[in-house]
């Protein structure tokens, strides 16, 4: 009798946890990192894995903020451009030899100006955020390019470059941000009134708009998030070569995108989740890592990463509609 | 007088569709230069029979048989009825709004030189040519999304003129034109008449069905109920009965509540026209609403009766108007100040604003009292599910829980849901639009009921609907819209069908 509640118990969270928008993810993230281990076991090294999180860190911190954007229903094109701003904005500060604290704080500062123009030419002027944030991939872009005239701004101070290098238990601190911001992320968007509006714009933005939800604030808000996460990565960035780069953050975007797609993030809004898509990050970062252990050439690499983004989003949708036909079933 | 040929015959056609039957037996003659109009209320069944004979509903869906000039037809696609001869002209025009008005015109069939690129000069001469016809002085080089509602609407018949039809079917064609347009649209389908074109009219506009047709066919309930010839004359009281027809016994609550003080003021209301630039479709409207009352606002379609809820609620912008809420001026100029002021609004189309469908059943309803809900800075998630609960159950909401998305739900649960999402706010005024529309009888007569119990709790209603019927068993007071203008109000002892529906439609 026990045993069966057991087993019954056991079988209800399972199909719970199987409805759950990020249970394919991380069921696909599980095995392959399976499959990849017994190709080559030094995939599951201790040196390995830490490698593996410390980069995922990097591109958490933006994917926190496009997953917000993209649930709007909205996209925000320019957090690659974005970030080398911030990283060339911090490292022309520290090269004025202003504080290090002070430096950031102006990388970051420019991080959600850009986001703040952003949001009021989508929100105000009512251009879609396709060709908004396209058109500040160039222009801030652009600004780097004119800032820096294409020369790599370093050396910068050992203070600055620190910042990557410092570990709390063992943990190095851009994970340490980027599981913050995750954490603070996933409560700001599952707990708090804020989050149900971002679910709202995205799921019918008409339907918010009559419920009396300020619609123009929440687009502007996650526009300025986005963007000022965005430098942040730049930051960590600048800091771990100990030199803002021009080029630095090129692509960027797509692979934050593909991640939050990955991740059970729906392009057309109103669906996903922060914990689904920092799980998606972290599946990004896998592949490329486990491509290059595996051997496979730098060339095919593009080539497999599209197919998993298309792979995962049919998974995701065939997983729908399993669900959405046995809800159906048993209302009969 | 010669007998006339017969162009069209419609034989004994049923289109059913899941559960309910749209249309039982019809059928219809349509003969040579002759304008027939098919009136009927909404749901009669005249949309149905048109999609039919544009071939949008194909042959093997329905049963009956379909004869152009004695010819059975089968319509697979809309291309087959084109090329049989018949023509629709809808009421959402469907036009390239950035392509000229001559590719407009010839599109779909623009004619090509011998090397295959497109033969230009003769996609303008065939287009001045058929414009010609209309006494439509357009340039056919000018993109459309610059002309008028009006301009726009010659095109699209110039674009049927030009595959030389039959058969030209019109489909509510003067709810976007001035009296002036309208009496020029009445001329030119005069002057088809005598070149042997035959019209389907379909309109909601009595006395315009009244002036140009040869015959008018009234449908109600998927039936042909009655057939009225210009000869015989026509007689607006004879017509409006066989449209109307006797109800379905619905159970509507016994009116048996006070009306109290005035509490909303609307005056002088101006509202924009949705889809006809610089023009009202709300040219001057004022009322008053008191506590407790249910108020019909009666109109014909495209009379404007949504605009004005909308404009009033803040989400769509009027050109005009003030609105005193207990004597005092309140702005509303957003749904957001709307709801502060105590007003609700529950849309006609529920899938387009009222609810999202991405959200379960407890986050819709709570979508308008997230403000409420927060502690500190996070939604208090047990008071939400204590109150979305509680209406779960007051409202009778038929669903799996409070977890299920909303698409999962019926019509009349997702409508429960809508109203309940207002009815949690600090509610004084609430705005129905449609309330019952694909709404099943059980959960209509839930809706009525529930009206009723508002009002008698002092929340003053203003409802929209079609279904007079419907209006006339729940509402206190009418005021029927009419040419932007109100034309007339009603207290709940003189309104009847008729009544109202003359005032409605000036006849």
């Amino acid at each position: 009798m026990r045993g069966n509640n057991f087993i019954d118990k056991a079988l209800s969270a399972l199909s719970k946890f199987f409805v759950k928008q990020e249970s394919s993810i991380i069921v696909v993230t599980v095995l392959y990192m399976i499959f990849v281990t017994s190709v080559n076991p030094v995939f599951f090294s201790s040196a390995n894995l830490f490698n593996i999180l410390k980069n995922t860190g990097y591109s958490l911190i933006t994917v926190v903020g496009m997953a917000l954007v993209l649930i709007t229903g909205g996209l925000d094109l320019s957090v690659g451009s974005v970030l080398a701003l911030g990283g060339v904005v911090t490292g022309m500060a520290c090269k004025a030899e202003l504080p290090v604290a002070v430096a950031i704080l102006l990388g970051l500062t420019t991080g959600v100006i850009v986001g703040l123009i952003n949001g009021s030419l989508i929100v105000k002027a009512g251009i879609p955020p396709l060709i908004v944030t396209l058109g500040m991939m160039y222009v801030a872009r652009g600004a780097v390019s004119v800032l820096t005239q294409g020369v790599p701004i370093y050396p910068l101070p050992t203070v600055f470059k620190a910042i990557d290098k410092i570990r709390i238990a063992g943990i190095p601190m851009v994970v340490i941000v980027a599981i913050t911001i995750t954490i603070i992320g996933y409560l700001l968007l599952s707990q708090t009134p804020f989050g149900r509006n971002i679910y709202a714009l995205g799921g019918n933005v008409e339907a918010a708009r009559i419920s009396g939800i300020n619609i123009d604030k929440t687009k502007m808000i996650v526009y300025v998030i986005a963007s000022g996460l965005a430098s942040l990565s730049g930051v960590f960035i600048a800091s771990r070569l100990g030199s803002a780069e021009a080029a630095a953050g090129t692509g960027f975007e797509m692979t934050v995108i593909c991640g939050a797609i990955i991740g059970g993030v729906s392009t057309f809004g109103g669906v996903g989740s922060v914990i689904g898509a920092a799980i998606g990050a972290f599946f990004m970062e896998v592949l490329t890592n486990s491509l290059t252990l595996m051997r496979v050439s730098v060339y095919w690499q593009n080539l497999v990463v599209g197919v998993v983004l298309v792979l995962a989003v049919l998974l995701d949708q065939y997983k729908r509609n399993v669900i959405l036909m046995s809800s159906i079933k048993a209302k009969k | 007088m010669k007998q006339a040929e017969k162009v069209l015959s419609v034989r004994d056609v049923t289109k059913r569709f899941l559960g309910t039957v749209a249309l039982k037996n019809v059928s219809i003659d349509l003969y040579e230069n002759e304008i027939l109009s098919v009136i009927g209320e909404n749901g009669a069944g005249k949309s149905t029979l048109m999609k039919i004979l544009s071939g949008i509903y194909p042959y093997s869906e329905y049963e009956g048989e379909i004869l152009i000039e004695g010819e059975r037809c089968k319509f697979q696609t809309p291309i087959d009825s084109e090329s049989a001869g018949i023509a629709m002209i809808y009421q959402e025009l469907n036009l390239e709004m950035d392509l000229t008005v001559a590719e407009n015109i010839l599109l779909g069939r623009l004619p090509l030189t011998k090397i295959g690129t497109i033969d230009w000069k003769t996609v303008r001469q065939t287009a001045s040519e058929a414009l010609h016809r209309l006494h439509a002085n357009i340039d056919i080089n000018v993109t459309v999304r610059s002309l008028s509602p009006s301009m726009q609407q010659l095109v699209c018949i110039a674009r049927a003129l030009v595959r030389k039809p039959k058969i030209l079917i019109l489909d509510e064609p003067t709810s976007v034109l001035t009296e002036t347009e309208t009496e020029n649209l009445m001329e030119i389908l005069n002057e088809f008449r005598k070149e042997k074109i035959s019209c389907i009219y379909i309109s909601h506009k009595l006395d315009e069905v009244f002036r140009i047709s040869d015959r008018i066919a009234v449908l109600r309930d998927g039936e042909l109920i009655s057939t009225y010839t210009r000869q015989e004359g026509y007689d607006s009281r004879l017509v409006i009965e066989d449209m109307i027809g006797r109800e379905l016994e619905v159970m509507y609550p016994k009116i048996d509540r006070v009306v109290g003080e005035t509490i909303l003021k609307v005056e002088h209301f101006k509202v924009p026209h949705p889809f006809a630039y610089g023009k009202n479709i709300i040219e001057d409207v004022s009322f008053e609403l008191r506590k407790g009352e249910v108020l019909g606002l009666v109109g014909l379609v495209g009379s404007g009766r949504s605009e004005l809820l909308n404009a009033i609620f803040g989400a769509i912008p009027k050109s005009s108007g003030k609105v005193f809420l207990n004597e005092v001026e309140v702005n509303i100029n957003s749904p957001q100040t709307a709801k502060k002021a105590g007003f609700g609004l529950v849309t006609e189309d529920r899938k387009r604003n009222g609810f999202i469908g991405t959200m379960s059943v407890s986050h819709n309803m709570t979508l308008t009292i997230l403000d409420f809900l927060r502690q500190f800075i996070f939604i208090n998630k047990r008071k939400e599910n204590h109150i979305a609960g509680e209406f779960f159950s007051k409202l009778r909401i038929k669903a799996p829980g409070l977890d299920t998305i909303i698409t999962n739900l019926s019509g009349g649960n997702q409508q429960k849901v809508i109203i309940a999402k207002w009815l949690m706010t600090n509610l004084n005024i609430i705005f129905l639009d449609e309330p019952t529309r694909g709404i099943d009888v059980g959960t209509k007569a839930d809706i009525y009921k529930l009206i009723h119990d508002l009002a008698s709790k002092g929340i003053s209603i203003i409802m929209v609907s079609s279904e007079l019927p419907e209006l006339l068993g729940v509402c206190d007071r009418f005021v029927v819209l009419g040419k932007g203008v109100v034309q007339a109000e009603f207290g709940r002892e003189d309104a009847t069908e008729i009544t109202l529906l003359r005032a409605a439609s000036n006849t």
